[in-house]
C-alpha cells in the first residue's frame, strides 16, 4: 500500500493511499471520490509526461510519497 | 510507515486523505481490490526512509563455487563411461585355462562333447531323409547335371541378333553369346563381333551425315512396309533415344539352321499389298487458270447466224403501220397471177373482207407475227375468189378514190373504238372510283379526312408555278374525258363530232394552254389590254399610257402646331431671359430668415474620405485621391508600386504580434520544451542527451 499526494496547485492537494499494482485509472478514479471531478476528466502529469490509463503504478516507478500533479481536461 | 498506523492524523497543509477502511470502502464501491497491507514487503526492498542493509556480492566465492561445481560434473561423467565400460572384455583380459592344465583339459572335452552331439544330430536327419526317399533322388539330380551334353539340338530357339542378309553363302561366321548382366532373366541370344563392329561404324556414318531430323511437315501419317498404316509420331528422331534401338533378329530352327525362305515370303506379302494399296491422297490442288485450253478451246464453234431479215423488219413496224398494212397487205400483192389482172371485185370484196379484218386484225394487231402478210393473204384468197374479170383502169381510179375515203373512215372509226374503250374503261373505273368515298365527298358531308400528303401540301402552302409545266396530266385527262362524256352522250355518231372527237384530246388541251398563255402575255406582248375586263385592266392601260401620275406619295406626316416648337417661334429677346449659371448666382429666391430654435446647434461635421479597400484615407491622401480624379489620371507604375508596398509593410506592421519577435522565438521555444519535457533546451551538443529523460514504456 502506497500513499501518493496529488496536487492541483490551485488550492486541491488530496493523499490518496493504493496499491503499487493499481493502474492510473484506479488511481483516478479514487482521486475523483475525494476531488469531486470526473475522473476521465482529470489529467496526471509529471512536467510533461502524462501518465497512461492502463499502466499499473510500479511500471510507472510510481513509489509511496511520490507528489503527482493534478489538472484537468 | 508512520501513516499506516495513524492514518488520520497526518493531513497538513489542506491535503485531504482517507483513512484504510474508508479508503477500503471506496475502493470496494468502485470495484477495486481492497488495500493490501504489508509490512514485510516493505522490509524486504526498503524505502527512502528506511534503507536496509543488504549483504555485499562476494566474487571470489562466487568463483569457487563455479569450480567446484565443474570439478563435480566431470566427477560424475567419468564414474558413467566407466560403467559402460567395465562389461566388455578387453584382449589383456584371457580366460583362465590358457595357464591351468586343468582348466584347458576340461575345455577341450567340452569341445569334443559337442562335436560328437552335433554328428549325432547330422545322422538322426540322414536317417529321417532315408526314411522318406529324398536323399537318392537328390544324388540322382547331381549326377543327371554333370553327364548331360550340350549339342546342337539345344540351338534351337536362340535369337541370332543380325539381319539375316548379314550372312551370306559359303562364309562361316563364329556367333558369341551376347553379353548380359548377371540377373537378366532373358534368352541367351548369339552374335558375331565382326558384324556388330560393322553395324556400329554404319550407325556412325550415318550420324556424320547429318541428316535434317525435325521436319514437322514431313512426318506425315504413311504406310508400313505391311501396308499397315502407321500414324503420325512426335518428334519421331527421338524414338531410337527413348525406346531403344531396334535390332533385327532371327530365331534359329532345330538343329541350329535357318534359312531366309520365311523372310523372303514376307517381302513378296509385302510387295503385293503395297501394289494393291491405294492412297488416300486428294489430287493435287491445280490454280484454275484464267484462259481455256486448247481442248476447251475445240469445244467453241463459231455459229453461222441465220440472216433473219423478215424479222428485222417486222419489229420496225409500228401499230398503225400494221392497221394500215392490214388493209393494204392484200392490195398489195404485186400482180400475183391467181388474183389476175383486175382489181376491182377484188377490191370491193375486199372492202368487205378488210372491215371485217380490221375488227379482227386489231386485236391481231398486238401479236406481230412473221406472216401477216400470208395470213391474211390467205384470208382474202379465201374470201375473194373473182379475181378474174378485168375491170377498167378509170373504174379503178375511182374505186381507188372511194378506197382512200372507206380507210380513212375505217381508221376514224378505229381510233373513236380505241378511245370509247378508253373511255368506258375510265368512265368504268370513275365510277367505281366515285363509290368510294373521296375526300372531297367526305368534306363535304362535314366530316374532316386528314392525310399525310394533304397535311404536307397545306402547310407547304399555295405552289405559285402550279400545273405550269404542263405536268398536271391526270387532271387535264380527267377533265378530257368527262368532257368527251357530255359530248358522246350529246352527239352520238355524226360525222361532224366524228371528225373533231378524234381531235377532242388534243383540242383541250390547247385550249387550256392558252388562258394561261394569254394571262401572262399581258406585260409583254399586248400592248393593249383588254379594257373590258374590269377596273384592274383599265388601270393598266391608263398606266402604260402614261395618263395616271405614277409617283408614289409618301405617308403624311403629322403637323403640329407651330407655336408648339420653341425653335420655331424663338426671337432675340428671349436671350435675356435665359437662366445660366452666372445669372443664377446673383439670384437669390428663399427664406431668408435664420432658425430661432436651433441657435446652439453646431453642427459636428465629420468628411471622412475612404479609399477602395476601406480604409480611411490621411487628409494628404484624400486630396491625392481627388486631384486624381480632377485631372482625370492617376500616379505612374513606380509611383504605385511604392504605394502598394506601403500598404503592405503597414499592413505586416499591424499584424505583429506585441510580444514576441518577429519570428516567433519565443513560441518555438515553449513548442520545443513540450516536445522534450524538459524545462531547458540543449542549444549545442549530440542529440544523444535528449533522449535521457524521457519515460519509455
Amino acid at each position: 500500500m502506497i500513499e501518493i499526494v496529488c496536487n492541483d496547485r490551485l488550492g486541491k492537494k488530496v493523499r490518496v493511499k493504493c496499491n503499487p499494482d493499481d493502474t492510473i485509472k484506479d488511481l483516478k478514479k479514487l482521486i475523483a471520490a475525494q476531488t469531486g471531478t470526473k475522473w476521465n476528466k482529470l489529467v496526471l502529469k509529471k512536467w510533461y509526461t502524462i501518465f497512461k490509463n492502463h499502466v499499473q503504478l510500479q511500471d510507472y516507478e510510481i513509489h509511496d510519497g511520490m507528489n503527482l500533479e493534478l489538472y484537468y481536461q | 510507515m508512520s501513516t499506516v498506523s495513524a492514518p488520520g492524523t497526518k493531513s497538513g497543509g489542506a491535503s485531504a486523505s482517507l483513512s484504510i477502511e474508508e479508503t477500503n470502502k471506496l475502493r470496494a464501491k468502485l470495484g477495486l481490490k481492497p488495500l493490501e497491507v504489508n509490512d514485510s514487503k516493505k522490509t524486504e526492498a526498503g524505502t527512502k526512509e528506511d534503507p536496509v542493509v543488504v549483504p555485499a556480492i562476494n566474487p571470489i566465492a562466487m568463483k569457487q563455487q563455479e569450480d567446484i561445481r565443474v570439478k563435480l560434473a566431470a566427477l560424475k561423467e567419468k564414474r558413467l563411461l566407466n560403467q559402460k565400460l567395465g562389461k566388455v572384455k578387453s584382449l589383456g583380459d584371457d580366460d583362465g585355462w590358457l595357464d591351468d592344465a586343468v582348466a584347458w583339459v576340461e575345455k577341450s572335452r567340452k569341445l569334443q562333447r559337442e562335436k560328437e552331439m552335433a554328428e549325432k544330430r547330422a545322422k538322426l536327419l540322414e536317417e529321417m531323409d532315408e526314411e522318406f526317399g529324398i536323399s537318392d533322388l537328390i544324388e540322382e539330380e547331381m549326377q543327371t547335371k554333370r553327364q548331360s551334353a550340350y549339342t546342337s539340338r539345344d540351338l534351337k530357339g536362340l535369337t541370332v541378333q543380325h539381319d539375316i542378309e548379314a550372312f551370306t553363302e559359303g562364309q562361316s561366321v563364329v556367333l558369341t553369346l551376347k553379353d548380359k548382366g548377371v540377373l537378366d532373366e532373358e534368352d541367351d541370344v548369339l552374335v558375331n563381333v565382326n558384324i556388330l563392329d560393322k553395324e556400329r561404324a554404319d550407325k556412325n556414318v550415318e550420324h556424320k551425315k547429318k541428316k535434317p531430323d525435325y521436319k514437322p511437315y514431313e512426318e506425315e501419317e504413311s504406310v508400313d512396309d505391311m501396308a499397315v498404316f502407321k500414324g503420325k509420331s512426335i518428334l519421331s528422331k527421338y524414338d531410337e533415344e527413348i525406346d531403344g534401338e531396334k535390332k533385327k533378329s532371327f530365331k534359329l530352327e532345330a538343329g541350329g539352321t535357318a534359312d531366309g525362305s520365311w523372310e523372303k515370303e514376307l517381302q513378296q506379302i509385302r510387295e503385293t499389298l503395297r501394289s494393291q494399296a491405294q492412297t488416300l491422297d486428294m489430287p493435287q490442288l491445280k490454280l484454275a487458270s484464267e484462259f481455256y485450253t486448247e481442248e476447251e478451246m475445240v469445244t467453241f464453234k463459231k455459229t453461222k447466224r441465220r440472216v433473219k431479215k423478215i424479222r428485222k423488219k417486222e419489229t420496225r413496224l409500228k401499230a398503225d403501220d400494221l392497221l394500215v398494212q392490214g388493209h393494204e397487205s392484200t392490195v398489195t400483192d404485186y400482180g400475183s397471177r391467181e388474183r389476175g389482172r383486175g382489181w376491182k371485185f377484188h377490191g370491193e370484196a375486199e372492202a368487205e373482207g378488210n372491215t371485217e379484218q380490221a375488227e379482227a386484225a386489231t386485236p391481231e394487231v398486238q401479236s406481230v407475227s412473221d406472216d401477216i402478210r400470208v395470213e391474211n393473204m390467205d384470208i382474202s384468197d379465201d374470201e375473194a375468189r373473182a379475181p378474174d374479170s378485168p375491170v377498167a383502169i378509170e373504174e379503178d381510179e375511182a374505186e381507188m378514190e372511194l378506197q382512200k375515203q372507206l380507210e380513212k373512215q375505217r381508221r376514224l372509226r378505229q381510233l373513236h373504238k380505241q378511245a370509247s374503250d378508253k373511255v368506258v374503261d375510265i368512265a368504268k373505273k370513275l365510277k367505281s372510283d366515285r363509290k368510294d368515298e373521296d375526300a372531297d365527298e367526305l368534306e363535304r358531308k362535314g366530316l374532316i379526312v386528314f392525310n399525310a400528303t394533304s397535311e404536307f401540301c397545306r402547310t407547304l402552302g399555295e405552289i405559285p408555278t402550279y400545273g405550269l409545266a404542263g405536268n398536271r396530266e391526270e387532271q387535264e385527262e380527267l377533265l378530257d374525258f368527262e368532257v368527251e362524256n357530255k359530248e358522246l352522250s350529246d352527239d352520238e355518231m355524226e360525222l361532224d363530232r366524228d371528225e373533231t372527237v378524234g381531235w377532242s384530246t388534243v383540242n383541250l388541251d390547247e385550249e387550256k394552254k392558252q388562258p394561261e398563255f394569254s394571262a401572262t402575255s399581258t406585260t409583254i406582248l399586248d400592248e393593249e389590254p383588254i379594257v373590258n375586263c374590269g377596273l384592274a385592266a383599265a388601270l393598266h392601260l391608263c398606266r402604260n399610257k402614261g395618263l395616271l401620275d405614277t409617283t408614289m406619295q409618301k405617308v403624311a406626316r403629322v403637323r403640329s402646331s407651330a407655336k408648339s416648337l420653341p425653335s420655331t417661334v424663338y426671337a432675340i429677346e428671349d436671350k435675356m431671359l435665359i437662366d445660366d449659371k452666372y445669372s443664377r448666382r446673383e439670384e437669390y429666391r428663399g427664406f431668408t430668415q435664420e432658425f430661432k430654435e436651433k441657435e446652439a446647434y453646431r453642427p459636428d461635421v465629420k468628411i471622412d474620405y475612404v479609399d477602395e479597400s476601406g480604409r480611411r484615407l490621411t487628409p494628404k491622401e484624400a486630396f491625392r485621391q481627388l486631384s486624381h480624379r480632377f485631372h482625370g489620371k492617376g500616379s505612374g507604375k513606380m509611383k504605385t508600386e511604392k504605394r502598394m508596398k506601403k500598404l503592405e509593410e503597414e499592413h505586416l506592421l499591424r499584424k505583429m504580434s506585441s510580444s514576441d519577435t518577429p519570428l516567433g522565438t519565443v513560441a518555438l521555444l515553449q513548442e520545443k520544451q513540450k516536445a522534450q519535457k524538459t524545462p531547458y533546451i540543449v542549444l549545442s551538443g549530440s542529440g544523444k542527451s535528449m533522449n535521457v529523460n524521457t519515460i519509455t514504456k
